[in-house]
């Protein structure tokens, strides 16, 4: 039995209501853990696979770190999507200036950490 | 079902669902600071001086095992809560147990691993590869250290005290906490370990 329902529009009475459809929060009951079972099955094969591509050296070494490192951005959604239960409760509204905040300071950081690096000759 | 709202049960309470949003800020803070150390890391990966390459000195099959733990305690936490909410106390307890010891057993090969390094005489002051690299993974470590003491309090909290309003938060949190620091291992198996070996 499976029960999903819309509070987008059930007021609250204290003034957080989630008004954009889009965004509005999920309730996603199950009587059996079934998103929790896929979601590790897949984290599983995925780990693999990135561990398969490099023992076995499937591919170049360029693409192959493009590969890994993307297959870690999927499995980070994963997590995200399924444990961290990103649309539920008052959800994903209240979460999406933080998490912003995180993507953009964390991949700043990283991203311009490494643009900078590509520069050899700068300084030395 | 004639609950007045579909809030999950964590969030019913408003007081307690600003304090799991005051926890997605203090994880915000935490990618900020792995940010910056996985910089670090990418930044002196090749700066290896007299020390040992990356490629020298990871075996794979340790780690493997690393990831395959703690992949598994990120489920079995998200099987306690799962529990948690159809408010059945034991299972919930005994998954979370379990995650702890999960946990318990990452760190440990973890403590081996860099033992086994330090033995070797391959210790951070040997090349800014090694000390960014323990940095990094020791910073990583230290959170799943601090995650199994907290794990070990919230499990006796909650045989004491049930399945309360509090404990719920609590155990949310703490979910949220540990996916996180699972996150952080995938992207360190990967960046580090996967591409270090390629």
């Amino acid at each position: 039995m499976q029960m999903e329902r819309d509070i987008s529009h059930v007021p609250t009475g204290r003034g957080d209501e989630v008004e954009i459809h889009g965004l509005a929060p999920h309730l996603h009951m199950t009587r059996f853990p079934t998103q929790q079972i896929i979601g590790y099955l897949v984290s599983l094969l995925l780990t693999l696979f990135a561990f398969a591509l490099v023992a076995y050296h499937w591919l170049p070494l360029n693409l192959l770190v493009i590969v890994v490192v993307c297959l870690a951005f999927v499995q980070g959604a994963i997590q995200l999507g399924i444990y961290m239960h990103l649309r539920e409760g008052r959800g994903t509204l209240w979460h999406l200036p933080v998490l912003g905040l995180a993507g953009f300071v964390g991949l700043g950081i990283v991203g311009f950490s490494i643009w900078i690096m590509l520069f050899k000759s700068g300084v030395s | 079902m004639s609950t007045p709202t579909t809030l999950p049960k964590e969030f019913q309470d408003q007081q307690e669902s600003i304090r799991i949003m005051g926890f997605w800020v203090f994880l915000a803070t935490d990618v900020a600071l792995f940010g910056c150390l996985f910089s670090v890391y990418a930044v002196f990966r090749s700066r290896v001086a007299l020390g040992p390459t990356p490629h020298q000195i990871f075996s794979l099959g340790p780690v493997l095992l690393e990831t395959l733990i703690l992949l598994t305690s990120s489920f079995t936490i998200s099987l306690s809560l799962f529990a948690a909410r159809r408010d059945r106390l034991k299972p919930a307890l005994y998954c979370l147990i379990l995650t702890l010891l999960l946990g318990a057993s990452f760190v440990t090969l973890e403590i081996r691993e860099f033992s086994h390094d330090v033995m070797a005489g391959h210790t951070w002051h040997q090349s800014a590869f090694l000390s960014a690299f323990f940095t990094l993974v020791g910073t990583h470590g230290s959170h799943v250290t601090f995650g199994v003491v907290w794990a070990i309090m919230l499990s006796m909290q909650l045989a004491l005290r049930g399945l309360t309003v509090i404990n719920r938060r609590k155990l949310y949190t703490f979910a949220l906490y540990w996916h996180f620091l699972d996150i952080v291992w995938i992207f360190l198996f990967s960046i580090v370990y996967l591409t270090g070996i390629a």
